[in-house]
């Protein structure tokens, strides 16, 4: 895990990047696609576990320190998704070689459509009630189908992040 | 089993530090800090991004949508025209409002001071309607003040920078206003329901007379957040409160919150 470390900090950092300049202008019948959700979800799904607890809580953090919303939040709801994420990982569930080709996507989907309801129920308990009165459904729907799409791709993306360690180390 | 262990200290640790920075947060500790750290960290990255993909995306959207670009520029044009026939014709009831808000010694909003500022970053999340402008503390921008663009009020700046400010829009949903309608003897308070929602104002009597298409503008009542006469909404829809006696409204802002390049900081501070 740690000589993945420096390559998944500088892909992570480079997400929230692409998050803040990118995906917050394009927005898709107004939602923000969270790319800092999608990243520790794949990587979880790629099986790096550690790895993807890292960049959720990385990722995360920027994220909200540039955000107006409660401070950790973000972070707290990748950090759920990686985990739920790595032990489909751990099973080889979303494996990109062994399963269905369409088994990624929905998992992506599912973390998609789950992610924006974890987040209303984390600012329930920090105190945010007006939070729900937003776009949720919107953001449900949108991140779903946005994850559905972009779940294999940023899972390559994950996979080769995640073995650079294991090459250097052979 | 060992790595299942090292799997559960890794989330402990995790969510220990996430619980560590909200408490942070919430006791108002070294969130400043930890902000302008972050922005340390990614702006490096957030430049490159900026570099590489900004001339892409404009090149892409000039070559789809140029006709589209035309049409806009001559809907501008029109636009920018009729609206500098009204503002001579208003001229003069300009000055008869703020003769007669002289009088009766309420601040007048044309006789405000205001910064001009453009929007430098919008809200990078769904859950929170904010704006980032490019005055700040340096330009007499203070927390508070008032935000006007696109013929109406845009919202209040919540925090400043010696360069920059924060506004949170009107449709934010932590967003109330008070405002008034008609000839101004009653009073409502609206609030924002969303990034894409706009506003909207629950439990109204039945005796009270609103119809879609009235205007309501800032009550600038003492003590509020807001001077008298700032337009905010206009009503689009009024529907019956199911198993209550009151109306339910439903408001479209009267400033595009959508089309946000520039606006105006009305130099105006709530009093307390």
């Amino acid at each position: 895990m740690r000589r993945s470390l420096v390559p998944a900090t500088l892909v992570t950092l480079f997400v929230v990047a692409f998050q803040l300049e990118i995906f917050s202008s394009l927005r898709l019948a107004g939602v923000v696609i969270m790319l800092v959700w999608l990243w520790p979800l794949v990587m979880g799904l790629a099986g790096f576990t550690a790895l993807a607890l890292y960049v959720a809580l990385l990722g995360g953090l920027l994220f909200d320190t540039h955000a107006t919303t409660p401070l950790g939040l973000t972070a707290l709801v990748g950090l759920v998704l990686a985990y739920s994420a790595s032990r489909l990982g751990r099973e080889g569930i979303g494996d990109l070689d062994s399963a269905a080709i369409w088994v990624t996507p929905l998992i992506g989907a599912l973390g998609g459509f789950a992610a924006p309801v974890l987040y209303t129920i984390g600012a329930f308990i920090t105190l945010n009630f007006s939070i729900w009165r937003g776009s949720l459904l919107q953001s449900v729907v949108v991140n779903a189908v946005a994850f559905f799409f972009m779940a294999r791709p940023m899972m390559r993306l994950a996979r080769a992040v995640g073995t650079l360690g294991e090459r250097a180390r052979r | 089993m060992a790595s299942e262990r090292s799997r559960r200290r890794a989330l402990t640790v995790g969510v220990g530090a996430t619980v560590l920075v909200v408490v942070l947060y919430l006791t108002g500790g070294v969130l400043s800090g930890v902000r302008t750290a972050a922005n340390v960290v990614v702006s490096p990255f957030s430049w490159s991004v900026n570099e590489v993909a900004r001339p892409i995306g404009h090149f892409l959207a000039g070559a789809i949508d140029y006709s589209d670009v035309v049409a806009q520029n001559q809907r501008l044009r029109y636009e920018l025209g009729r609206a500098q026939q009204q503002a001579n014709e208003q001229w003069s009831f300009e000055r008869q409002l703020e003769q007669i808000s002289t009088q009766l010694h309420v601040p007048f909003i044309g006789s405000l001071p205001t910064v001009a500022a453009q929007v430098t970053a919008l809200s990078p999340t769904n859950f929170a309607a904010t704006v980032d402008i490019s005055v700040g503390r340096d330009n007499g921008v203070l927390a508070g003040m008032p935000v006007v663009a696109n013929g109406g009020l845009v919202g209040r700046v919540i925090s400043t920078t010696p360069h920059g400010a924060t506004v949170r829009l009107i449709s934010d949903t932590n967003s109330s206003i008070g405002v008034t309608y008609g000839n101004g003897s009653s009073t409502l308070l609206i609030s924002g329901r969303g990034v894409n929602n706009g506003l909207g104002a629950t439990a109204i009597p039945l005796t009270t007379t609103i119809s879609p298409g009235t205007v309501m503008a800032t009550d600038g009542l003492e003590g509020g957040l807001y001077p008298p006469g700032l337009p905010v909404a206009k009503v689009s829809k009024v529907t019956l409160t199911p198993g209550a006696a009151t109306y339910n409204l439903v408001l479209r802002p009267t400033a595009n919150l959508r089309q946000l390049s520039y606006l105006d900081v009305v130099l105006w501070e709530p009093s307390t």
